[in-house]
C-alpha cells in the first residue's frame, strides 16, 4: 500500500509548462499571420516568379524576292541544342556530358556560357542548326539532364549561295556594338539581327515581332505546362528591285573577277543588279559563323565581304570626261562643235601632259573626243572650267557625296578641290592639278554606284536618281520621291550622250555594242600606281589599272544603265565594256556586234584608253 | 479504462491530415502509394499505442535503466556496424523492416529521466542533484550526434529540462545549465560540427549566400508558406510543392505543403490540434497518481512539443533547417510509431491515477 505523494507543487510547474506551450503556439501563429497574410503577396509573386519562365518564340524574317517574285531569302526549319544552367547545381558535369553528347568542345560551351548575357534562365546555343541525331539524343535524355534542350528555330536560308551576296547581307547574333546602338534599341542580347545588306539595313522591319511562351517549370526546369502564348509575328516579305536574271547574267560575265557592278533603272534609280566579287555565302552566317570561317573571310586581301558596289572608291579615270563634258557644255565654255587639236600631249603650267596616243588625235570636236577619249581635249576643257566649276559640277551628279542607296555603310567618295586641300593638307591649289582632275585622276575617287548614276543622268535627260532596292513590302509597292531634276539644258545632254554613242558605236567602247540596241557608254582606267612604276613592271597584275565602263541603253529611250569596275583589268574598254555588252545582250536579247568567241588579235584593233601619260 | 478520447482522436485527425497531405505532396512525383504505406505505419502506431497502455508505466520506469543499457547499445551498434544512407549512420535494418533506434531512445531518456528524479526525495534541486542524470542523457546526446543527427540529439534536451523543472531545479541551477549549454554549444561548433551543419547555420543567417545549397530549403519552404496566403492554393494546387521546389516536401517540410495548399486556415486548424494533443498530455500529466507519472508524461510531452515547435518554425524559417519529424504528419515509420508510442505511454500514466 502506498501512500498518495504530495504532488501540489507539481501541479503548479505542470500548469507553468502548459502555459508555456500556449505561448509558443501563439507565436509561432502570430508569425504564419505575418508570413502568409501579411506578406503573401510579396510571396506570391515569388512563386509565381519561380515556375514561370518567359521564353522568346523567334519570329521568322521577312521573305526576299527579286521584283519578279523570285525567291532570294527564305527560312527553313532548325534545330538549336541549347543548354540551361539556371536549375543545374554542377554545371561543369553538366557540359561535360553535353559536350560528350553532341560532339562539341566543352571548353567551347564553357567559354559561350561565360559570355552569356541577359537574365539566368535564358539558353546558351551550343549546337545551332543540330542534325536529326543530335536531336534524338538530346531529347532522349530530357529527363536525366533536363537543362539541356532543343529549341526549334527559323533558320535564314539563302538560296542563291553566293549570288547577290551584297545586296541580301547576312544575319547574325547581336554584336555588343549594337546592343548599346539606338538602331538596335530594344533589342536583347543573343537576338539575329541583320549585318549587311538589306538584312541589316531593313533589320527592324524584316525581323517582325517575337512571340512570347509563358511556361510552368518545375524545379529541374523542365516544363511541365504553357500558362501563355502570344505567337510570333513573321516579318513582312519585301520585294526587291533587283531583277535576279539579270542579276546571274552579271555574275556569269563577270566570271569570278574582282571587281563589281552595278544596274539600275535611270528612270526611278531602282536596282536592277548588283555585284561585288569575290563574294561569300551569307549561309554560314546564318547559323553563327565558325571562327575560323569568319577569320579566313575578314583577314582576305579581295576583302569578300566588302559590298564594292558602294565601298570601294576608285579613281574614275577617263569615265570622269562625261561630268566633265556636261559641265563645259553647261556653262557655254564649248560648245559640241568646239575643236582642239591634239599632237599627243599638252605642254602647261611648265609640264608635259601626254595624251594615251601618242601620235596625237589631231583635231577633234567634243563627240570624236568622247569616243576616243582624247585626254588632250579634256586638259583643254579643264583649264577653261577652272577648278572650282569642275568641283560644282562633279558634285552636282553625285560625286562626293553617298548615293543614299538603302544599304549600310555606303562611302561618300572624294571630289578634291581647293578648299578640301587647305583642309587637308594645308596648301594651295596647283593649276597644274586641274589639268590632271580633267581626266578623272589627281585624287578624285567613286564608287562604281556613283559612276552608273552618272550614266543615268546623261540617260534620263538630266535628273539625279536616287538608288535603292526596296520595291514592295508585303505586296505594296514603295514609291520614291521623284528625282532632282539637275537643270542640264537639253542640248547639252544631247551633245554628251552624242559622244557615249560614239564610244561604243566607233570608240573605245566597241566591245559593248550590240546588234539592234544602241548602247551609249564612256571607257575608263583607273591608275593604280603611277605611269612610271607601272612602266618598271608591266607584268604585275596588281599594278594593272582597273577598267571602268559605264553606259545605258537603248540609247534612244533608256531602261537600263550600269557602272562596271572590273579590277587590275587594264584598259576599261577591254575589260569592263565586253562585261557591260554581255549582260546588255542578255537583257534585251539581241547579239553582241563583237561576240567574245573572237580572238582579240584577229579583233578589229580597238583604241585602247591606255593609262594616261599624264607625268608630273 | 478511461482513456483520454479527445487526446487519441486529435491523433488521428493529425495523422489523417498528414495522409492527405503526403498524398498531395506526392502526388506528381516519383513517390506513389506513401500514403498507403503511411496508413500502414499509423495501424502499426496504434497497435503499439495499444501494447503499451497495457503494460503498466511503472513496470517500464522500474526497467529503464536495463532500455537505456540496451539502447546505448543500439546506438554504438549502428554507429559502427550499420548501413551508411546518405553520409549518416542511423538505421537498423531487420529483413524489410528499418527503424532509427534514436527515435526510441527518445522514450527511453524519458523513462529513465522519471524514474530517477522521481527517487530523490528532495523539494529543490541543484546542480549537483542533476549532474548524474544530465551525464546519462549527455551519452545519448552524444551518440545521436556521432551519426549524425543533430535534430534528434536535440530532442533529448526538452524532456530533461522539462522534467529538471518539474523536479524542483532552482533557478540559480537554470542558469548553471543554460552556460554549460552555451559553453558546449561554442565548443561543439569549434569542434564537433561537420561543415554542412556549419553551412547549414551560416546560410540560415543570410540565405542569399548560396540560394541553390543550403539555403535553398529554407527560401523555397518559406515562399511556399508565404504564397499560400490565408486560405491557401487548394489541395494539390500548390506550385512549391507540385513543381517540386521544396526539398523532403512528405518528410520534414509536410508542414510547408499543408501550408501552401491550405493557407493560414489549415495552419492554425492543425497548430490548434498540436496544441489540443500537448494540453492534454500535460492534463494526463498532473492527473498522474505520483510523481513518476507525471514526469513520465511530461517529459514524452516536452519532446513531442520540441519536435512540433522546431519543425514548424523550421518551416517558417524561423530556425535552422534540422532534420527533425513532424509527429503525427511527416512521412517515415520510426517518426509514427514512436509518436502514437509516446501518447500510449502518456495514456498509460492517465489510466493509472486510481491504480495500486
Amino acid at each position: 500500500m502506498r501512500i498518495y505523494e504530495d504532488l501540489r507543487g507539481l501541479q503548479g510547474r505542470l500548469a507553468i509548462i502548459q502555459w508555456v506551450m500556449v505561448g509558443l503556439m501563439g507565436l509561432l501563429t502570430v508569425n504564419f499571420w505575418q508570413l502568409q497574410v501579411l506578406r503573401g503577396k510579396y510571396y506570391r509573386n515569388l512563386a509565381e516568379n519561380n515556375r514561370i519562365r518567359p521564353v522568346a518564340i523567334p519570329a521568322p524574317r521577312g521573305l526576299i524576292f527579286d521584283r519578279n517574285g523570285r525567291v532570294l531569302v527564305d527560312n527553313r526549319p532548325s534545330f538549336n541544342i541549347v543548354l540551361t544552367t539556371e536549375q543545374t547545381e554542377d554545371v561543369e558535369r553538366s557540359v561535360r556530358r553535353l559536350a560528350a553528347l553532341v560532339q562539341v568542345e566543352p571548353a567551347v560551351i564553357t567559354q559561350k556560357l561565360l559570355q552569356k548575357k541577359g537574365p539566368q534562365f535564358r539558353a546558351v546555343i551550343v549546337k545551332p542548326d543540330a542534325s536529326e541525331q543530335d536531336v534524338a539524343t538530346v531529347e532522349a535524355r530530357r529527363l536525366e539532364q533536363p537543362e539541356a534542350s532543343v529549341d526549334p528555330v527559323p533558320l535564314r536560308a539563302y538560296p542563291l549561295g553566293q549570288g547577290a551576296a551584297h545586296v541580301l547581307g547576312r544575319v547574325g547574333e547581336i554584336t555588343d556594338r549594337q546592343l548599346e546602338s539606338d538602331a538596335y534599341a530594344g533589342i536583347e542580347a543573343g537576338v539575329t539581327v541583320g549585318q549587311a545588306g538589306v538584312e541589316a539595313e531593313h533589320n527592324r522591319l524584316l525581323m517582325g515581332k517575337d512571340g512570347l511562351r509563358r511556361v510552368v517549370v518545375n524545379s529541374r526546369g523542365v516544363e511541365v505546362a504553357e500558362a501563355e502564348r502570344q505567337p510570333p509575328v513573321e516579318g513582312p516579305s519585301v520585294s526587291l528591285t533587283i531583277d535576279i536574271k539579270l542579276q546571274q547574267a552579271l555574275e556569269e560575265a563577270m566570271a569570278g573577277r574582282p571587281g563589281s557592278a552595278v544596274a539600275i533603272d535611270p528612270r526611278n534609280g531602282e536596282i536592277l543588279a548588283m555585284l561585288s566579287l569575290p563574294s561569300y555565302d551569307p549561309n554560314e552566317f546564318a547559323k553563327g559563323i565558325e571562327p575560323a570561317a569568319w577569320t579566313e573571310l575578314s583577314k582576305d586581301p579581295l576583302t569578300p565581304l566588302m559590298n564594292r558596289v558602294i565601298q570601294g572608291q576608285y579613281s574614275p579615270g577617263s569615265s570622269f570626261k562625261i561630268p566633265m563634258a556636261l559641265a563645259a557644255l553647261q556653262e557655254g565654255v564649248i560648245t559640241p562643235q568646239t575643236k582642239f587639236n591634239c599632237p599627243g600631249y599638252l605642254n602647261i603650267y611648265n609640264t608635259t601632259f601626254r595624251c594615251h596616243k601618242v601620235e596625237g588625235h589631231g583635231s577633234l570636236d567634243l563627240r570624236r573626243a568622247i569616243a576616243l577619249s582624247c585626254n588632250v581635249y579634256f586638259y583643254n576643257v579643264g583649264v577653261r572650267l577652272g577648278i572650282e566649276r569642275i568641283a560644282r559640277y562633279a558634285r552636282r551628279v553625285g560625286f562626293n557625296t553617298p548615293t543614299g542607296v538603302d544599304l549600310p555603310a555606303e562611302v561618300t567618295g572624294l571630289m578634291p578641290d581647293p578648299d578640301w586641300k587647305r583642309k587637308v593638307y594645308k596648301d594651295k591649289w596647283y593649276p597644274s592639278e586641274t589639268v590632271s582632275i580633267s581626266i578623272g585622276q589627281g585624287g578624285v575617287l567613286a564608287t562604281p554606284l556613283q559612276m552608273a548614276r552618272v550614266a543615268a543622268v546623261v540617260a534620263n535627260g538630266g535628273r539625279l536618281v536616287k538608288p535603292h532596292l526596296i520595291k514592295a513590302v508585303a505586296g505594296v509597292p514603295v514609291t520614291e520621291p521623284p528625282a532632282e531634276n539637275l537643270g542640264f539644258h537639253p542640248s547639252v545632254i544631247e551633245g554628251v550622250k552624242a559622244g557615249m554613242l560614239a564610244v561604243v558605236a566607233e570608240g573605245t567602247g566597241r566591245r559593248a555594242q550590240l546588234n539592234g540596241i544602241t548602247v551609249a557608254g564612256k571607257t575608263g582606267s583607273a591608275q593604280v600606281v603611277t605611269h612610271a612604276r607601272l612602266e618598271q613592271d608591266k607584268k604585275s597584275h596588281a599594278m594593272q589599272p582597273h577598267g571602268w565602263f559605264i553606259c545605258f541603253a537603248p540609247a534612244e529611250k533608256p531602261t537600263i544603265a550600269m557602272g562596271v569596275l572590273v579590277e587590275h583589268g587594264t584598259a576599261g574598254g577591254q575589260s569592263a565594256a565586253p562585261v557591260a555588252g554581255q549582260v546588255l545582250s542578255k537583257y534585251f536579247g539581241v547579239p553582241l556586234a563583237f561576240p567574245p568567241v573572237v580572238p582579240p588579235e584577229q579583233d578589229t584593233p580597238v583604241p585602247q584608253p591606255a593609262p594616261p601619260r599624264a607625268a608630273q | 479504462m478511461n482513456i483520454d478520447w479527445v487526446l487519441v482522436g486529435a491523433c488521428l485527425v493529425l495523422s489523417a491530415i498528414g495522409v492527405a497531405t503526403i498524398f498531395s505532396a506526392t502526388f506528381a512525383g516519383r513517390g506513389l502509394g506513401l500514403e498507403i504505406k503511411q496508413i500502414y505505419w499509423i495501424l502499426i502506431g496504434i497497435v503499439a499505442l495499444l501494447i503499451s497502455v497495457t503494460l503498466d508505466y511503472r513496470r517500464l520506469t522500474d526497467r529503464a535503466l536495463f532500455l537505456y543499457v540496451f539502447i546505448v547499445a543500439a546506438l554504438i551498434y549502428v554507429l559502427v556496424l550499420g548501413p551508411r544512407i546518405q553520409g549518416t549512420r542511423r538505421w537498423i535494418l531487420m529483413g524489410p523492416i528499418q527503424f532509427q533506434p534514436s527515435e526510441f531512445a527518445k522514450l527511453v531518456a524519458a523513462l529513465l529521466l522519471a524514474k530517477v528524479f522521481a527517487e530523490s526525495k528532495r523539494e529543490t534541486l541543484g546542480v549537483r542533484e542533476i549532474l548524474g542524470p544530465g551525464l546519462t542523457i549527455a551519452v545519448l546526446v552524444l551518440l545521436i550526434a556521432a551519426e549524425p543527427d543533430l535534430g534528434t540529439a536535440f530532442c533529448m534536451l526538452p524532456p530533461f529540462l522539462a522534467v529538471a523543472f518539474l523536479g524542483g531545479l532552482r533557478p540559480k541551477a537554470i542558469a548553471i545549465i543554460a552556460g554549460v549549454l552555451i559553453l558546449f554549444g561554442g565548443l561543439g561548433w569549434q569542434f564537433a560540427l561537420k561543415d554542412y551543419q556549419k553551412n547549414r547555420i551560416y546560410t540560415f543567417l543570410d540565405p542569399n549566400l548560396d540560394p541553390r545549397g543550403a539555403g535553398y530549403q529554407k527560401i523555397q519552404s518559406q515562399i511556399a508558406v508565404g504564397s499560400g496566403g490565408l486560405s491557401g492554393k487548394g489541395y494539390k494546387q500548390g506550385s512549391q510543392s507540385q513543381l517540386g521546389y521544396l526539398p523532403a516536401r512528405h518528410t520534414d517540410f509536410i508542414f510547408s505543403v499543408l501550408a501552401e495548399e491550405m493557407g493560414f486556415l489549415g495552419v492554425t486548424t492543425v497548430l490548434a490540434l498540436y496544441l489540443l494533443v500537448l494540453w492534454r498530455a500535460l492534463e494526463s500529466a498532473r492527473a498522474a497518481r505520483d510523481r513518476v507519472g507525471a514526469f513520465l508524461a511530461a517529459g514524452i510531452t516536452a519532446g513531442l512539443a520540441f519536435q512540433v515547435v522546431y519543425n514548424v518554425a523550421m518551416v517558417a524559417g524561423l530556425v535552422p533547417v534540422k532534420g527533425l519529424p513532424l509527429p503525427f504528419m511527416s512521412y517515415g515509420g520510426s517518426s509514427v510509431i514512436y509518436s502514437f508510442l509516446a501518447v500510449g505511454l502518456i495514456l498509460n500514466v492517465r489510466m493509472r491515477r486510481f491504480a495500486n
